[in-house]
């Protein structure tokens, strides 16, 4: 596993507190999405199909420090539409660094190399480049030629100047494992700090309704994926989670756990669902209904839905549930066995 | 006469489809009015609406609502439409950057040295690194960049501006220019091809912004090869231009061919009855280290040295002003 000590410490020193303090629903990561307008259109996305003017909008820097403080959760994942777009995108994410927040800035990476020297490399910035799998997978799923390469070029130029870079990695229908597999070798070997993978999560508004993964077929793909990890893959994911993923451990969703916000406000009830907006944070996390959600719930929604945002903060949670757990995880991060 | 409220199972089947579509909604009214917006939220007696610019929301009542209806593109079904026309095709390699949103396309000053981009940067607040200083300056991205003597008109295609500048010091062609004087291009030229015109509406903002300082207007003349010598250069000024560069022309096609507005600010370095020293005849990426071995070899090499340096004083002094001024247009 790859996620750096000091992140590693922060989150833990955070969720403890929140245990200390009896709270039984604390966001772990929020997910800032600045703005909507995304210079790619990919099959599988449902987020940018809004009307021009919307599509326009950004959010001030001023509204997403204020999120960040509302929520006080100590990772920032900045989303949306592409990041890069946002005019002010590099003040957001130094002033989130300023407040100590561990910033994961999401980017296709097609305008990553040009706008590189707009950040200060910071052990709290990492720059999380989309990447769907190997050249022809990526180049297919975001229905462009040439973006594996682009990005790759990128991801180069970003480590060559001293930034941290993860990469995110969505699996459709078809993807192949043993293609994936090569895949992380190249990853690693381009030197990033490490890899998050997650199913995609089938979209109702996405163009392409046909290759999301339903959850056993998930649990197949993710399982060949992952039995046997070659020592120099690393994740920026924890461990139960991607054991999770491979359909080794149960986990229901914490939908409040990645809480999201955008330019219509505090999203209901996560990233993937829009069932409205509260206005403030604290709002969104006292009146919405959460057992509407999940897939206990029975909400048809959520019963293939195997997604990071929600899971990754149960698996969070779950490390921290017993000092047996937490010794689990410990040594699947040490010996890298899944 | 006014419309009938609807029943309230309508209503509230009416209420959910928009807060399900994704396009404006026109929300008819019991006072006859009518509103459009984006309906992105609901409650039990109330929908929110952001109004067409996406700037202000409106709450409104759900017992003054008498009809909604689908009055603006779906774009759930255009990016479908879209997406089965492509099906199995790929945008292609040379799709812009930033996609369809050239609002936030950057101004592109392309310099020939690092020694020049200083200038830029230092006009601009800019920091530099290496051949590049990036930044954002009154709402409008910069990007300044040296693209070596001769230039490399790429960097048009390859970032995608929505304004070329060519800047940068230049040599005098008519003999009445000084050293740190600016020449504004009116048009440029290789020897023997046509004249490629500067923008009109540009080039009269630029006009206006540099009034007061010390600059000519006309056409300057694009070469591959550095003119260094007084007959070099008279020669040259036969054609009636005011000034050589080495970039310009290049850069200004690459503009015209990608329908973007250029514009040229050059400072004089080297008056027309001057002599640039041999190891400035040859392009090079930084003179640095030539210069010094130059003003080192002899005494009236270190007189040359010195006379040049305080002429690229004069010229990145006249420089930066314009830059600074030429900013309020560009912005």
């Amino acid at each position: 596993m790859s996620i750096p000590a000091a992140q590693m410490a922060a989150v833990a020193k955070y969720v403890l507190e929140q245990r200390l303090a009896g709270r039984e629903k604390y966001p772990l990561v929020l997910m800032l999405e600045p703005l909507f307008r995304c210079n790619l259109s990919c099959t599988g996305c449902g987020k940018i199909q809004y009307p021009v003017s919307i599509l326009k909008k950004d959010l001030s820097v001023e509204d997403c420090l204020r999120a960040s403080e509302e929520c006080e959760a100590p990772v920032v994942s900045i989303a949306g539409g592409e990041p890069l777009l946002h005019p002010q995108i590099s003040a957001i994410a130094q002033g989130l660094v300023e407040r100590g927040r561990f910033v994961y800035l999401c980017t296709n990476a097609l305008l990553l190399e040009r706008k590189l020297d707009e950040f200060r490399p910071d052990k709290h910035l990492s720059f999380s480049v989309h990447m769907d799998g190997p050249r022809e997978e990526h180049d297919l799923a975001v229905c462009r030629e040439g973006v594996y390469e682009v990005a790759v070029n990128a991801i180069r130029a970003a480590l060559d100047r001293g930034f941290r870079v993860t990469t995110n990695t969505t699996l459709f229908e078809g993807a192949d494992p043993e293609r994936m597999r090569r895949f992380f070798d190249d990853m690693m070997g381009l030197g990033v700090e490490g890899m998050m993978i997650s199913p995609g999560y089938s979209y109702e508004k996405a163009p392409d309704q046909e290759h999301f993964l339903r959850r056993e077929r998930s649990h197949k793909l993710f399982s060949r994926m992952l039995t046997n990890p070659k020592r120099s893959w690393r994740f920026n994911q924890s461990p139960f989670f991607l054991q999770f993923l491979m359909g080794k451990r149960d986990f229901d969703c914490t939908p409040w756990g990645n809480p999201t916000y955008n330019v219509f406000g505090w999203q209901r009830p996560c990233y993937l669902l829009q069932d409205g907006y509260a206005r403030t944070f604290r709002e969104l996390m006292e009146e919405t209904d959460w057992s509407k959600y999940g897939r206990k719930s029975g909400n048809p929604r959520c019963q293939d839905c195997m997604v990071h945002c929600g899971f990754e903060p149960s698996a969070v949670r779950a490390t921290f549930a017993s000092p047996r757990s937490l010794t689990e995880s410990a040594l699947a991060m040490v010996t890298g066995r899944l | 006469m006014n419309e009938p409220f609807p029943s309230e199972p309508r209503l509230s089947e009416l209420v959910e489809r928009a807060f399900d579509y994704r396009g404006y909604v026109t929300v008819l009214r019991s006072d006859g009015s009518e509103m459009i917006g984006y309906l992105y939220d609901r409650g039990p007696a109330h929908v929110d609406l952001l109004d067409e610019t996406a700037t202000r929301r409106t709450r409104l009542s759900r017992d003054e609502i008498v009809d909604i209806r689908f009055t603006g593109d779906d774009p759930v079904r255009k990016s479908q439409e879209i997406w089965e026309r492509r099906k199995g095709s790929l945008e292609p390699r040379d799709s812009p950057a930033h996609g369809e949103w050239a609002g936030s396309r950057p101004v592109l000053l392309a310099v020939a040295l690092e020694q020049e981009l200083q200038h830029v940067a230092r006009a601009l607040g800019l920091r530099r690194h290496r051949a590049s200083a990036r930044g954002r300056l009154q709402g409008s991205d910069i990007v300044a960049l040296a693209v070596g003597v001769g230039g490399s008109a790429r960097v048009v295609s390859d970032e995608e501006p929505r304004v070329v500048v060519s800047c940068g010091f230049c040599g005098a062609l008519d003999p009445t220019l000084e050293a740190g004087d600016l020449v504004l291009a009116t048009s440029v030229r290789a020897p023997g091809s046509e004249a490629v015109r500067a923008p009109d509406a540009l080039l009269a903002q630029a006009h206006r912004a540099l009034s007061g300082l010390p600059f000519y207007e006309g056409e300057v003349l694009g070469t591959s090869a550095v003119a260094a010598t007084p007959d070099d250069k008279r020669a040259l000024g036969a054609s009636g231009a005011l000034a050589v560069d080495m970039e310009t022309h290049s850069l200004a096609l690459a503009a015209n061919k990608a329908g973007i507005p250029w514009l040229s600010v050059r400072a004089v370095l080297d008056p027309q009855g001057v002599t640039l020293p041999r190891f400035a005849r040859e392009p090079r990426k930084s003179y640095l280290t030539a210069a010094l071995r130059h003003a080192l070899s002899s005494p009236r090499g270190a007189m040359e040295i010195a006379r040049l340096a305080s002429a690229a004083r004069r010229a990145g002094a006249s420089l930066e002003e314009a830059i600074r001024r030429l900013w309020k247009v560009l912005a």
